[in-house]
């Protein structure tokens, strides 16, 4: 195992055990609720990334599989089922929604694929809006905890996060990406394009169904047609992308990113940070593609190459030492 | 029931040909430059401000103010090709138009909240001084505003048609469209096309908004729902086919009144967003196209 | 009048073309000949601007435009009939030849080029209101040469126009580009068809895999043994 593995392993380990104690330390309402919300587009744009990102597929429709599960969630609880249980069947019907939707969206090619599940989740999110109009309210309200709610988004982040690291090293992720880069030089290596456009497409609804359980839990009233809005899809995608898509820590960063300069800007006007935030996705499209990973990537290199320079340098005066001291 | 039906089949039209004008401008971006231009609706969007503002501050009457809205929409039209598609037009042919789509999406993000802060979050609408004015034909009611803008979106559309058959810049555009290669070699500056093509685009995606903020509202998260609009209908018009588009929109406007008449209002906008998903899955070249490219 | 020298030209990282220099004097008919695949539509596009060479120079007049894009080219007097043709399918034969003339110069003197097209080609005129979509082979490439020649070249490139076509038509053809010629339009013929391509030719040069072989007058590569026995079977 060479350094820079280690060192991101024990950097994981911090932020993780950073991450753990933080309710602890900081016990501020406010502060926590920041977090949560990182951590919940941390997921969101993870999610979005195994089938954005990694397969190559622009998923404009994900915010149905985050509503979809929320509600499930949602309802299921409010009529007495155990959160755990809700929560969990908040995954499941977004995959079973996946199962059906699938199908007929993979038929699409590229941009229409985009646009085709676009429209499917706006026919979902106007759909709910009509039939379920009503607000929700939390019936266990006087009972309300922020901190088991914290912990809940961690852990679904880190299993989000560490699953997609899971299947993105595995062989089936290899698939995924030969998809990206190519589907009919995929298929004609045996790949099957549509088996792993599936399978990236059910593991990215199972993780957007599971969190908008999440989301369920921790809102105490909302509309229940809200978590359908398409700027869930939309901002999570951007998050990816400045990020650096195809990568697992660009989401964390993207996340992380637009939550500070939400913050940071909040202090100042209105909706600024969405215009920011709008600018520097069009310019990594156009230039960076490859996010803000791919800078930090391209720093490495620089200071890689400083230190080739330097040892090679080092060597060359070594080998000729011996010759000096026999002249 | 049957006065009741043909009301609902009159309004449906008479919705419909504004949709088919709202459809008119991505239809010819999407022709000429292969670019889906996702942020239709935000340009849509600036010309209804545009009208409002005229007709606000100047008592300008918004069709008065259409010239206005053409000159303003093309400005930014010309602009943002120039600063931002014209490089993405550049790009590799794979990741050429994937990568137009989420620019194009980046800056819908971008106009919809300068929109916010320019002009706040509040619903605005231009009513006029004879928007209460209605004609009765066989007991079927026609408000006046609507047949103005029947009128408007009938003239941009043959207007359109007229500068693409006649005029040299017009052939050469529908030459760029059927082989780019050719229409280079014929001495065709292909980013001087591309660069009117998104700038008339943009134009008529202004004209559309003025139209909709006569008939309906405007404020700066309207934009994705007529963006939607303008892509069922040209998708059920068949790609960059100009007459198929205006028949498209007639097709949704009359699709919605049906849905609004026999089941509910609410379901229009799903009733439009369905029937896109399944004409893109099983008959993508449009009910007019012919299965081409 | 043209001068290719040293071009050398990538696709992606495939080289394509191997220091290639070519000469085409004023008034004369050069063919580029040799096989599939060896590179002859490659060097017309170097030379439309379609694609750009990685190192080399085209100089055309004594101007240097191997950088220079495709409309600019055409104003300057090179006029290609791309491979197969390529005409408008949705528009008529006028439409056609109109946009032939689309370079503000030739657009003045329109009306004298259709005349003059419909002098060398009368099946044009017979035709002119019909959609080119529904023209025979035969007519679609007299439509492509007739549409090329409208923007009045001083270079004009023919890019295999015997392809798909039946032996008497290609007679015809190859005929009507002769009297072209003549005409004072220099040509250079990219062909597939040997044996008509060297009778026609002041002067050829033979191109395989990416560089040039051979060179000569069109008599003397018709005799070279080497050519008869590779394509003149």
């Amino acid at each position: 195992m060479n350094k820079s593995k280690i060192a991101s392993i024990v950097l994981v380990i911090l932020a993780v055990v950073f991450l753990a104690v933080f309710p602890l330390v900081f016990k501020k309402d406010s502060t926590i609720n920041v977090i949560i919300l990182i951590l919940l587009y941390m997921t969101i744009a993870s999610s979005w990334n195994i089938l954005g990102g990694y397969t190559g597929q622009t998923n404009l429709g994900h915010a149905a599989f985050f509503g979809i599960g929320s509600l499930a969630a949602r309802i299921l609880w409010v009529k007495g089922l155990s959160f755990s249980l809700s929560f969990l069947a908040g995954g499941l019907v977004a995959v079973i929604l996946a199962l059906l939707i699938g199908f007929p969206a993979f038929k699409l090619k590229g941009v229409y694929f985009a646009i085709g599940t676009l429209a499917l989740a706006q026919i979902l999110n106007v759909t709910v809006g009509n039939i379920l109009p009503e607000m929700s309210y939390n019936p266990s309200l006087a009972d309300y905890q922020l901190v088991p709610r914290y912990y809940l988004f961690l852990a679904l982040a880190l299993v989000t996060i560490g699953s997609a690291y899971l299947l993105v090293n595995s062989r089936i992720g290899l698939g995924m990406m030969a998809v990206r880069e190519g589907e009919d030089a995929a298929e004609s290596l045996g790949i099957s394009a549509l088996k792993h456009k599936l399978i990236a497409l059910l593991v990215s609804a199972f993780f957007a169904g599971l969190v908008g359980g999440a989301f369920a839990y921790y809102h105490v009233s909302y509309y229940l047609n809200m978590p359908f809005g398409p700027e869930w899809t939309f901002d999570s995608m951007m998050m990816a992308y400045i990020g650096g898509t195809g990568t697992i820590i660009g989401p964390i960063i993207g996340s992380i990113f637009f939550v500070g300069l939400k913050q940071l800007l909040v202090w100042n006007v209105g909706e600024y940070h969405l215009i920011i935030f709008g600018v520097l996705f069009i310019l990594i499209v156009l230039f960076l593609p490859g996010g803000l990973v791919e800078i930090w990537q391209k720093i490495q290199k620089m200071f890689t190459r400083r230190r080739r320079l330097e040892e090679s340098n080092l060597s060359a005066m070594k080998r000729a030492e011996p010759l000096r001291k026999g002249d | 029931m049957l006065h009741g039906l043909g009301q609902n089949l009159a309004f449906g039209l008479l919705v419909g040909a504004l949709y088919g004008l709202v459809a008119l401008g991505l239809s010819l971006i999407f022709g000429v430059t292969k670019f889906l231009n996702v942020a239709h609706g935000e340009l849509l969007m600036f010309g209804g401000y545009a009208s409002f503002w005229a007709f606000s501050l100047l008592g300008l009457d918004p069709f008065l103010s259409i010239p206005i809205t053409i000159l303003f929409l093309l400005i930014i039209g010309a602009l943002l090709y120039m600063l931002v598609f014209s490089r993405t037009a550049k790009l590799p042919e794979e990741s050429k138009i994937k990568n137009t789509l989420l620019v194009a999406f980046g800056l819908s993000v971008i106009l919809q909240n300068l929109a916010l802060r320019f002009w706040t979050a509040d619903e605005r609408g231009i009513t006029t001084s004879y928007a209460r004015i209605v004609f009765t034909l066989f007991d079927v009611r026609f408000p006046l505003v609507r047949l103005a803008c029947l009128l408007v979106a009938i003239a941009f559309l043959l207007g359109l048609q007229l500068f693409l058959k006649k005029t040299y810049t017009g052939k050469a555009i529908r030459a760029t469209v059927q082989n780019w290669e050719a229409a280079s070699l014929m001495g065709i500056d292909i980013h001087k096309v591309y660069l009117l093509s998104f700038a008339l685009g943009a134009a008529l995606a202004g004209v559309a908004g003025t139209l909709v903020a006569v008939n309906y509202s405007i404020m700066p998260a309207m934009g994705l729902g007529w963006t939607m609009k303008a892509l069922i209908v040209m998708v059920l018009g068949g790609l960059g086919n100009i007459p198929g588009t205006f028949i498209g929109g007639l097709v949704l406007g009359v699709t919605e009144s049906a849905t609004s008449f026999f089941i509910s209002s609410n379901y229009r906008e799903v009733a439009g967003l369905v029937l896109f998903f399944l004409v893109l899955v099983f008959r993508p070249q449009g009910l007019f196209g012919t299965k081409e490219s | 009048m043209l001068n290719i020298e040293n071009i050398n030209v990538y696709y992606k990282e495939l080289q394509a073309l191997w220091d290639i220099s070519l000469v085409v004097n004023e008034g004369e008919l050069v063919a580029l000949i040799g096989p599939n695949g060896a590179g002859k539509t490659t060097t017309l596009r170097i030379l439309s601007g379609l694609l750009k060479p990685a190192s080399g120079h085209v100089r055309f007049m004594s101007r240097l435009i191997e950088k220079e894009p495709p409309h600019k080219i055409v104003e300057m007097g090179i006029s290609q009939v791309p491979e197969t043709g390529k005409i408008f399918t949705g528009m008529s034969v006028l439409e056609n030849l109109e946009l032939g003339a689309f370079v503000p110069k030739a657009r003045r003197e329109k009306d004298k080029s259709l005349e003059w097209v419909y002098a060398i080609f009368p099946r044009l005129a017979e035709r002119k209101s019909q959609q080119a979509g529904t023209l025979s082979g035969g007519e679609r490439q007299m439509l492509a040469i007739g549409r090329a020649l409208m923007s009045k070249p001083k270079l004009l490139m023919l890019d295999e126009p015997s392809f798909g076509l039946a032996p008497i038509l290609v007679q015809n053809l190859f005929a009507m580009i002769t009297r072209i010629n003549q005409q004072g339009v220099t040509i250079l013929l990219v062909e597939q068809n040997v044996q008509l391509a060297l009778e026609l030719a002041h002067r050829a040069y033979l191109l395989e895999n990416g560089r040039i072989v051979g060179e000569g007058s069109g008599k003397d590569l018709l005799s070279f043994e080497s050519v008869r026995s590779s394509y003149l079977g």
